[in-house]
């Protein structure tokens, strides 16, 4: 990995030389730079170097700042991250960022299942009756966590 | 073990019905580059990967693969909902209608149930990673292809969502492809079928 130092975070480092006939792609080198969260919700990825839209369908702008959509975006971090340390399991900073956002998204999770009911099936053991049923699914757009 | 989440990865709000554009976007719910496919494209071909790094990358980019089905699966929803027998004869989508009324049925935009022969496992470490990056890029057509022809944008706005997911997915089944040859016979990373043949 000669050329490390010269790549932005557009590009990723490859060897000088390399086999024949065995599949490379450049790695990524770093979780840095990254969006806030709600942009990275809106773009569908947390990373610039990664942001690859087809002609001009580009997000408007950040996803309408609804408590569901809060929660979305901060799991939505949270599995970008994932993803990325999965491949990148030795990157110590990037496992803290992940850690600070899966403690972010716990609080939220819990901010919204007090106002807006269940996410999980055992977050009913917070209400006073079986809620779970209750609409409505994600299916069924117009949800009160929706509105602001 | 599966534990579910009422909610959607990204939101989907349709306002109006068209049949019309449920009739093409239903191939990314059990088409043959569909996000059915994908999910059990990955979630099958971790029991034969030998290397921890990829057994994950193959997890949990399966496991978002099924919420991107809830999504399509929500998207044909909204947009067959509230529908007229007028809108269903308009758009041309008598086909679908008289076998599935307004239900989510998994096949092609050609009418084709979902059909595991559109995807593989192989077994293979390098064979089944290389069909995961091309399954990403076929995926992304598919979605740019929708783009070019959707005009609505609630719909546009979920679908492009969905298609930047394929580029990321692919940047982590290269990496992972990396991974795993870099563990391999160096002189000669065909030598063997690690995922088969076991360690001298």
């Amino acid at each position: 990995m000669q050329n490390m130092d010269s790549c932005t975070y557009k590009e990723g480092p490859l060897p000088s030389c390399a086999p024949l006939a065995v599949p490379m792609l450049a790695s990524q080198q770093s979780s840095e730079p990254a969006y806030d969260s709600a942009d990275a919700l809106a773009k569908g990825t947390l990373f610039p170097g990664l942001d690859l839209p087809f002609m001009d369908y580009v997000a408007a702008g950040p996803v309408e700042n609804t408590p569901l959509a809060e929660l979305m975006a901060l799991d939505f971090v949270c599995q970008e991250l994932a993803l990325y340390l999965d491949t990148h399991p030795n990157d110590a900073e990037a496992f803290k960022t992940w850690k600070s956002f899966t403690a972010l998204a716990k609080e939220g999770r819990k901010r919204y299942v007090e106002m807006c009911g269940p996410v999980k099936r055992s977050d009913t053991a917070k209400f006073n009756s079986w809620v779970w049923p209750e609409d409505p699914w994600p299916w069924n757009s117009g949800r009160k966590a929706e509105k602001k | 073990m599966f534990v579910y989440e009422k909610k959607l990865q990204y939101p989907v709000r349709i306002k109006n019905p068209n049949p019309a554009m449920a009739k093409y976007i239903i191939s990314q719910y059990g088409g043959p580059d569909g996000e059915l496919s994908a999910s059990l494209r990955y979630l099958s071909q971790r029991y034969s990967m030998p290397y921890p790094e990829v057994k994950a990358v193959l997890t949990d980019i399966g496991v978002e693969e099924l919420g991107h089905l809830e999504m399509v699966g929500t998207i044909i929803h909204q947009l067959t909902r509230n529908m007229t027998v007028d809108q269903v004869e308009k758009a041309g989508f008598q086909d679908y209608f008289v076998d599935h009324t307004a239900g989510i049925y998994a096949q092609a935009a050609g009418g084709w149930p979902y059909n595991a022969a559109a995807f593989q496992v192989k077994g293979d470490v390098i064979a089944d990673l290389a069909e995961d990056m091309g399954a990403e890029q076929k995926a992304r057509v598919t979605y740019d292809n929708i783009l070019r022809m959707a005009d609505d944008p609630d719909v546009i706005d979920a679908i492009r969502f969905l298609r930047e997911r394929e580029v990321v997915h692919f940047q982590r089944f290269g990496e992972a492809m990396d991974i795993a040859t870099s563990k391999m016979d160096q002189r000669n990373v065909y030598a063997v079928n690690p995922a088969f043949d076991k360690k001298k």
